[in-house]
């Protein structure tokens, strides 16, 4: 069977589909924003020296990293309110799932990032008289950081495409704008065309550069 | 919190969630099953002497690997029934699109497992007189497997998690039925809670195995 493609009727439609990739940003930014600094507290937690915050940030990691993203989403946008008696858009309830989520990943990549420093380096900071945070901060933090960058551009993928799985709660990102475009111009196959097209150039572009830098690290050890 | 649980009417509904979780399991073997399969004969192209089948295997796999599980399954969904005249099959849509997306990992995972062999066992082997056929199947494969255990154990607990973004084209797995039972009961905490519940109890002994097969890994150097 012949099918005849139009994307004319898609193209039509841009500015909703580009408002929905500024939607698809503004989730995937701040979940960066709160995964990376919990992340890294969750890492330093786990590697610590405090056996009982070490379970609970293994706890935490593992709860995660097991649960579906989109039970998540479900969970956060239907029971948690409910449970604690607030409202909830669906921008935070995105939030809080896919941010909390990825900063369990992002903790194994802060974690492997630490455990690649040699221990000779905090040996060595202590023997000139560091502390313990001061070590962390100016020696060991920076070489780890550095280890870390294409493992970070992979979960970052893998970020964004989670985010994509916030339109089902209705939140006004790039897959919701599709959504509404596909039905009003009664063009889905070309409109889901297009939004594949776009996440795999975004996501072809970001893989590759993590690949690259992968290489050059490997390199330059 | 003042919020008062009540798991009363689940017993009600117990071969409902039954049911789910058969359809849950169901299309996850289904795309383990085939999606393993896409990745032996894809890593097999991709590790190939042919230019055109390094090439087609490395286009499949970028494809599918580099676009969200939901976009993929959006295509698929309005594109089947369009393209082939097939009725709207829930789970046949579900199916083909994250096997195709579970292979592209698959493959990857396999063909680092084939790379990771020493190419000195691929010398040996041929030196000591096996055909191909035979060098690969009791010399190389087996030294893969063995390397490619954990990853492929972890990536068939996402492949379970992933059969939950079948609730968006409302094929009736775990997910899709805690809708329905928080829409008929009004009672999403209890309901998404449950189904997150058992979505992990189901995944605890893939996550059991994966530690043991990682610990393993480490001993075995």
């Amino acid at each position: 069977m012949a099918y005849e493609w139009q994307f004319a009727p898609v193209f039509r439609y841009a500015g909703l589909l580009w408002q929905g990739v500024l939607g698809t940003l503004m989730l995937t930014g701040t979940a960066l924003l709160l995964a990376l600094p919990l992340g890294l507290v969750l890492a330093l937690l786990r590697l610590g020296k405090v056996p009982v915050l070490g379970r609970v940030a293994v706890i935490y990691i593992e709860f995660f990293r097991l649960s579906a993203a989109i039970v998540l989403l479900y969970w956060f946008y239907f029971a948690f309110p409910v449970l604690f008696d607030l409202t909830l858009d669906p921008f935070s309830a995105a939030l809080l799932a896919i941010g909390l989520q990825a900063a369990a990943f992002y903790a194994e990549v802060f974690r492997a990032g630490l455990q690649s420093v040699p221990p000779g380096q905090w040996d060595a900071a202590r023997a000139i008289g560091m502390k313990r945070a001061e070590a962390l901060r100016s020696i060991i933090l920076p070489q780890a950081l550095r280890n870390t960058v294409p493992v970070f551009l992979a979960r970052l993928v893998d970020l964004i495409k989670t985010s994509a799985l916030a339109a089902t709660i209705a939140y006004p990102d790039v897959v919701y704008a599709a959504m509404r475009v596909a039905s009003q111009t009664y063009r889905p196959i070309e409109t889901f065309t297009v939004l594949g097209a776009g996440f795999f150039i975004v996501i072809f572009c970001l893989s590759q550069a993590s690949r690259r830098l992968e290489k050059r690290l490997a390199v330059g050890r | 919190m003042s919020y008062a649980w009540d798991f009363s009417f689940l017993p009600h509904y117990s071969l409902v969630l039954l049911r789910a979780l058969g359809s849950t399991l169901k299309l996850a073997a289904i795309c383990l099953a085939a999606g393993f399969i896409l990745g032996c004969v894809f890593a097999a192209a991709r590790t190939s002497r042919y230019v055109v089948l390094r090439l087609l295997a490395g286009a499949y796999v970028e494809l599918f690997r580099n676009v969200p599980a939901i976009v993929l399954l959006f295509w698929f969904f309005y594109t089947i029934p369009l393209m082939t005249g097939i009725g709207n099959d829930r789970f046949l849509t579900a199916a083909i699109a994250f096997s195709l997306y579970a292979g592209a990992y698959f493959t990857e995972i396999i063909r680092s497992g084939i790379e990771a062999v020493d190419p000195g066992q691929w010398l040996a082997a041929r030196a000591l007189g096996f055909t191909p056929g035979a060098l690969f199947r009791d010399i190389i494969l087996p030294q893969a497997i063995k390397k490619m255990m954990p990853a492929l154990a972890n990536e068939s607990i996402e492949v379970v998690k992933l059969t939950t973004v079948a609730a968006t084209v409302a094929y009736p797995e775990l997910l899709y039925t805690a809708k329905l039972l928080s829409d008929t009961e009004y009672r999403p905490v209890e309901a998404y809670t449950t189904v997150a519940g058992v979505l992990l109890i189901a995944l605890l002994p893939m996550t059991l195995l994966l530690f043991r097969l990682e610990r393993g890994m480490r001993r075995s150097g």
